[in-house]
């Protein structure tokens, strides 16, 4: 003999377990699992950080009666003559831009930074792009996520009237605009 | 449905109701993670920087140019420079042009496929 009492509470029953497990499917579900490549908000602050540390560095300064220079074109020009004496000036002021903060601990920053420019040493119109090494204060070892942060930069005359010639004799003369890029990352 | 109890009724109704708001309630929460992720993709998305930055260097050597403190073939290979680090490095086509030197009208030209930026800069 089958009772028929008790449909409503079975039904009940149902109802409520499936909104329960939906529910913790739901609320497991919003833990997100953070993966290096999936850290866009930190990426996002990382390269704010690194572009105004760069603006900084390329505001003109160093002002005389005809020409205003900034840290950063002094920087680069240096690279010509004293790649050395470029590559402290950068590091110090640089790191000192991105890493200090008001408490007395500071930022965790490091970065790689490359000068890009067109050479044409084959000539005038020559797409050639080369790029040598400015400073770094660690080496990229393939584990880091960086971003990539870039600041243009115009040399040469009127306030350098010298040539630049970079490292590994790719002859530039005249004023140029060349691409001051830097990949930065925390640890 | 003979014999079924319809005592319990408010009961069983209110238990709907919260079951019904945490429902919601653990929607909002997945959501909420979601938030701050999209908002930053499309921030970086977004060439802000490589617009404010390709236009001041370009707005910098046309004003050289102008002034005089350097000359119209030292200002061609600098547009050179820029269009071909942009097209390279960044992956974007710029372009741009004086149109007249005293003050200075500048037509500027950003596309990198997704996002395209054009203005006329008039030196103040």
């Amino acid at each position: 003999m089958v009772n028929d009492l008790g449909q409503l509470f079975t039904i009940e029953g149902v109802a409520a377990s499936m909104i329960m497990l939906f529910t913790t499917y739901l609320v497991l579900g919003a833990t997100t699992v953070y993966t290096p490549g999936d850290s866009h908000i930190s990426d996002m602050q990382l390269e704010q950080i690194g572009t105004d540390a760069l603006n900084m560095m390329n505001t003109p300064s160093n002002c005389t009666s005809t020409s205003c220079v900034s840290t950063l074109q002094q920087i680069v020009s240096e690279t010509d003559t004293n790649l050395s004496a470029a590559n402290s000036t950068f590091n110090m002021i640089f790191l000192n831009y991105v890493n200090n903060r008001t408490e007395s601990m500071s930022d965790n920053l490091h970065y790689e930074a490359n000068i890009t420019f067109r050479d044409t040493t084959d000539g005038p119109n020559s797409t050639t792009i080369s790029s040598y090494y400015l400073a770094s204060n660690r080496n990229l070892n393939g584990v880091e996520h960086p971003v990539r942060v870039t600041e243009w930069v115009i040399i040469g005359p009127p306030n350098f009237p010298g040539i630049i010639l970079p490292p590994g004799a790719h002859y530039i003369a005249q004023p140029r605009a060349v691409l001051v890029e830097v990949l930065l990352w925390r640890d | 449905m003979a014999g079924l109890s319809d005592d319990a009724q408010w009961i069983v109704m209110m238990g709907f109701v919260v079951s019904l708001s945490f429902f919601f309630l653990a929607l909002l929460l997945n959501q909420s993670t979601v938030v701050g992720q999209t908002t930053a993709e499309s921030v970086l998305d977004f060439p802000k920087n490589d617009i404010r930055d390709v236009r001041s260097v370009m707005i910098q050597s046309a004003e050289l140019n102008a002034t005089g403190q350097i000359t119209g073939g030292q200002y061609a290979t600098i547009q050179n420079d820029i269009q071909t680090l942009s097209l390279s490095e960044k992956k974007a086509v710029v372009q741009y042009q004086i149109i007249n030197t005293n003050p200075v009208w500048l037509s500027i030209h950003y596309n990198n496929g997704v996002t395209s930026y054009n203005e006329t800069y008039v030196s103040p």
